[in-house]
């Protein structure tokens, strides 16, 4: 039913959105342009652009011809995938057993201690942590009789040990979201279900997991964005390992913009990122869609 | 006798659940432990090769020993207006475009909607020249703006508000319409009050990381340290290359600068009352 | 008239402080140094008891009160990168403090300006010759050194003579030999204590002790006019290979670490003069006793690399004169025997001035048990190659011998797949 004339709502849609418009074409828009021309350019930053010669595409063919590169892609896919699959499974069980919980404020704060602390820190912490001789983690293994792992230097493992911690300290953040989102639940559902004879689990299936759903896509799609820039924890955690077990996308566009100097190089590694994150996320959206959220996108 | 089977069984479950919660908490609080603890420690305990989980003898003189070393107040204050800023006008403007997008018709939303989606998808590092480039242009290099300015707006809220919005049914909406309310009071009167615990959330995750900001605020207070933050004015005490004469006050630092989070969090967290919305609206 | 008076002298006052501000020279310095090294040490009572890159730098400006200068500090890590940024958008230091192998990126930029000839000449003849190939790029010099580094062999002399070893190694083949006698194991076969431990994380602490042993072995790194890299001459496999025998023979493995060596958990290793402090901590009173630090162990000849920092000229900069100035008063002019840089290496940095007449001076500084076997390695230290993309290249050659540290790789396939991808560097440049 539409009330109003849908003229003066779509001028209104128009307005909402002005400031963010605004914002956009001047530190979103300029920025990008700029990169998409440093992209087709040999730069090293100290030259003005306009000196610098003209490549045309041929860094992105070197990026798409480069071993360490592709591995980086391949790298990053791994733990994008897992760390938010992992992460927002263990988020929502724990926002469900801690949502009207005794202490339940104390709980969502402990549970939220890794999102206020510092990256670094992080890094730092699980260093001791993951020390092969003395770390905490293998005095507990050798308990089951089970042999030390080189958590951090083992080509094999070093992914998979900064995985852990990734998905450790990102289980908070989706917590206090799907904590929110539960809160938008009414109370009504749970006590119809109820008096229908539906215990915790057939509740939590039927209800809580349909009714999260936009804020499940909301987790899943910005999880996926963020972890597939993830830069801190493997360029703090992986300086042991061999690169190419623990080299990610951003690190590399990192590495070869600040230390190596080519921000062309760079910024046709952020582009083809981009294209990579974009088709992820449109796949999610899409896969969203027809597990039968219609008007979530 | 089925009765009691049935309670048996919800206090088997509830013990189960509570043991998760404890379990879980103990590995969660493992950081915040040792951060604390090791900012008790000497330079001596921190080298130790046996991991030390608590300080032969607390050093609550590295807590002095920071105050006089860095200006902590000042970065306190810097740090405090440019977080406190930012986030108030990013609650703003991400619920402003979130509504637009959850609720409002028009040509061209589906385009916008993945372009702001899109502005999340580079990494931050090709954005550095441009934007100092752009700071130094507006002439914003010794002032606040340029640490402000460019966060203002985030794609990241937008989304998140968006969803958030979507769940509110339009059935509400409209009976306002029919009362002849315009959308930006609908917007004020109803969507920002139902937003409570959406915006409470989107609030705590900007502050945080606008309190944990370090690269952008080290690359543009360089040259002028009187709008340093508290990450830029800790990286000073850190060395050139052997850190280990300052690594213990880097750690006592660090719990300077987690402090104020845990307030703002406990502050915020009020807005997380439990069954105030929608409840009364029955089937949707 | 009382009145005329004070506008008269409100007058006065207004030129003479547009004066001064206008008639100021303002010189911008960036520093990779920290808060201390900036600001000096104090103590308990706030007295100063080092001084500091500030001391100087105020002591300067009383000197020269239409001078003003302002200093810039940046962590090393984002150093470079924070120059970069601004550089692009036209702001500039006028005096940067920097790494030689950065500098042949600034140089070909045409970023660096060239010195007057009375600082060339000095550099030439009154600092050491590591310093002054570090500063000298394509055959010219492009600033002063201010700091040199170069590796030695630091061992802990009573895990030594726990196992019945009396003297450090001096040939590789000893420490080879040594290494395994000096490890222990638990039970369950990870070891407790590292007969060796190899620096690693960053390039440099990679490649620079891999270099020391390919120049002990009459190798070399590139050829003189880098056309080409020569990392798959016999010298150079031998090298890597040299450093694989201790994986083979378990005296190390890919996950020792140098930093446990402080704790006692390792015996030997290959480390840099600004360890020393560490050291310090780590051992407190068994210092002396524990401590012993000798020249690299060579393959065929006596041999440690190095490399320096300098400082330099903006060439965009508006005062270049009163920079070379300023550079010349604290680096270069004798005060009571020796210069302020030096003092400020030597005292407070913790770093070897490059400078002969400071190295003679601040015996007490250097002439240590720790610094001074560094000092005398001077003399046998090889100056990394100022090659344009430096860092690059370095970063590459580390990934290939930590490759071949975890097995991956033998020393000949790492090694030609690192000279594969330098070639195609240098083809670019030269």
């Amino acid at each position: 039913m539409r009330i109003k004339s849908p003229n003066k709502r779509t001028l209104a849609g128009y307005i909402f959105l002005l400031p963010a418009v605004l914002f956009y074409s001047l530190f979103f828009g300029f920025p990008v342009i700029f990169s998409f021309i440093v992209s087709t350019r040999r730069w090293n930053m100290l030259v003005p652009l306009s000196r610098a010669r003209v490549v045309g595409f041929s860094h992105y063919e070197y990026l798409l011809n480069n071993e360490l590169f592709m591995r980086a892609l391949f790298n990053t896919l791994t733990y994008s995938l897992i760390t938010v699959s992992v992460s927002l499974t263990i988020a929502l069980i724990f926002a469900v057993l801690i949502n009207g919980a005794k202490f339940s404020v104390l709980w969502r704060f402990i549970y939220f201690a890794p999102v206020v602390t510092p990256q670094v820190a992080i890094g730092t912490i699980w260093g001791y942590l993951y020390r092969p001789n003395n770390g905490l983690l293998n005095s507990f293994l050798k308990l089951f009789g089970i042999k030390p792992v080189y958590w951090l230097t083992d080509p094999d493992v070093a992914l998979f040990s900064i995985m852990l911690t990734a998905i450790w300290s990102g289980i908070g953040g989706s917590m206090l979201i799907l904590t929110a989102g539960l809160r938008n639940i009414p109370q009504d559902y749970y006590d119809a279900a109820k008096i229908d004879g539906a215990g915790p689990f057939k509740q939590f299936w039927y209800i809580t997991v349909p009714l999260l759903k936009p804020t499940l896509l909301f987790l899943t799609a910005t999880g996926m964005i963020g972890a597939w820039q993830v830069f801190d924890l493997p360029f703090i955690m992986g300086r042991n390992a061999p690169a190419k077990s623990v080299m990610t996308v951003s690190w590399y566009v990192y590495e070869t913009a600040f230390q190596s100097l080519r921000m062309g190089r760079a910024s046709a590694g952020a582009f083809l990122l981009f294209c990579v994150i974009f088709s992820v996320t449109l796949l999610v959206l899409w896969t969203f869609r027809r597990g039968g959220i219609e008007g979530y996108e | 006798m089925n009765k009691n089977k049935k309670a048996k069984v919800r206090i088997l479950l509830e013990f189960i659940r509570y043991s998760i919660i404890v379990f879980g908490a103990f590995w969660m609080i493992l950081p915040f432990f040792w951060l604390f603890s090791a900012s008790l420690m000497t330079p001596e305990e921190l080298l130790s090769d046996v991991p030390k989980w608590l300080p032969a003898k607390p050093q609550w003189n590295n807590y002095l020993e920071v105050l006089k070393r860095i200006p902590l107040l000042m970065y306190y204050k810097n740090s405090f207006i440019v977080a406190i800023t930012v986030t108030l006008i990013v609650v703003f403007t991400s619920s402003f475009s979130g509504y637009s997008f959850a609720k409002l018709r028009f040509p061209g939303r589906k385009i916008m909607f993945r372009f702001v989606l899109s502005t999340m998808m580079f990494p931050v590092f090709i954005f550095l020249i441009p934007v100092y480039y752009l700071m130094k242009l507006f002439g914003w290099l010794d002032n606040y703006l340029s640490l402000i300015v460019p966060f203002v707006v985030s794609g990241y809220g937008i989304f998140l508000m968006r969803q958030f919005i979507m769940t509110i049914p339009d059935e509400l909406l409209d009976s306002a319409r029919i009362d002849g309310a315009s959308e930006f009071r609908i917007y004020i009167s109803i969507i920002l009050p139902l937003l409570k615990p959406a915006l409470a959330t989107l609030g705590i995750l900007t502050f945080i990381g606008q309190w944990n900001s370090f690269l952008w605020p080290l690359i543009v207070t360089t040259s002028s340290q009187h709008l340093m933050t508290l990450p830029v004015g800790i990286s000073r005490l850190s060395l050139a290359f052997s850190t280990t004469e300052t690594q213990h006050l880097i750690l006592t630092a660090l719990v300077y600068q987690v402090i104020p989070m845990v307030v703002v969090f406990l502050y915020l967290q009020r807005y997380y009352i439990r069954g105030f919305v929608l409840s009364g609206f029955g089937n949707i | 008239m009382m009145r005329k008076l004070i506008v008269f002298l409100l007058v006065v006052a207004l030129v003479l402080t547009a004066f001064s501000v206008f008639g100021k020279t303002k010189l911008i310095m960036a520093v990779h140094w920290s808060d201390y090294q900036v600001e000096g040490v104090k103590d308990e009572n706030g007295n100063l008891v080092k001084k500091g890159l500030r001391q100087y730098v105020e002591e300067y400006m009383a000197f020269h009160p239409n001078v003003e200068i302002e200093i810039q500090s940046v962590p090393f890590d984002e150093y470079l990168k924070r120059i970069l940024i601004s550089h692009t958008s036209g702001e500039i230091a006028d005096i940067y403090v920097l790494y030689s192998l950065w500098s042949v990126q600034l140089v070909e930029s045409g970023i660096l300006d060239s010195p007057p000839k009375d600082v060339v000449d000095k550099v030439k003849n009154d600092f050491v010759k590591p310093a002054v190939d570090g500063t000298t790029i394509y055959g010219n010099i492009w600033g002063v050194p201010i700091e040199v580094d170069n590796y030695a062999l630091i061992y802990n002399k009573k895990l030594l003579k726990e196992a019945g070893f009396e003297n450090p190694p001096k040939t590789w083949d000893e420490l080879v030999e040594m290494a395994p006698k000096l490890t222990k194991r638990n039970e369950d076969e990870t070891i407790s204590q590292y007969g060796f431990a190899f620096l690693s994380g960053w390039d440099s602490a990679v490649v620079h002790p891999y270099l020391a042993l390919l120049y002990s072995n009459n190798g070399k790194f590139l050829k003189d006019d880098f056309s080409e890299c020569l990392l798959d001459s016999k010298e150079a496999i031998e090298a890597l290979e040299a450093e694989l025998e201790l994986f083979k023979n378990g005296g190390t493995d890919p996950a020792a670490s140098v930093w446990s060596f402080p704790a006692g958990k390792v015996a030997m290793m290959i480390m840099a003069p600004w360890y020393e402090t560490s050291l310090k901590l780590g051992f407190k009173d068994e210092y002396e006793e524990t401590v012993g630090v000798a020249p690299i162990p060579y393959m065929k000849k006596p041999a440690t690399v190095g490399y320096t920092w300098f400082i330099s000229v903006d060439n965009a900069s508006k005062n270049k004169e009163v920079a070379w100035d300023f550079i010349r008063w604290m680096t270069l002019v004798d005060s009571n025997g020796f210069t302020r840089m030096g003092e400020l290496m030597a005292k407070n940095i913790g770093a070897i001035p490059p400078k002969k007449s400071d190295i003679a001076y601040f015996t007490d500084e250097l002439n240590d048990l720790y610094t001074s076997v560094f000092v005398k390695e001077l003399e046998h230290t090889h100056q990394e190659p100022n090659v344009a993309q430096g860092q690059e290249i370095k970063t590459i050659l580390m990934r290939e011998i930590v490759e071949a540290w975890n097995g991956r790789k033998t020393a000949q396939e790492a090694l030609k797949d690192a000279k594969k991808q330098i070639d195609e560097i240098l083809a670019e440049f030269y």
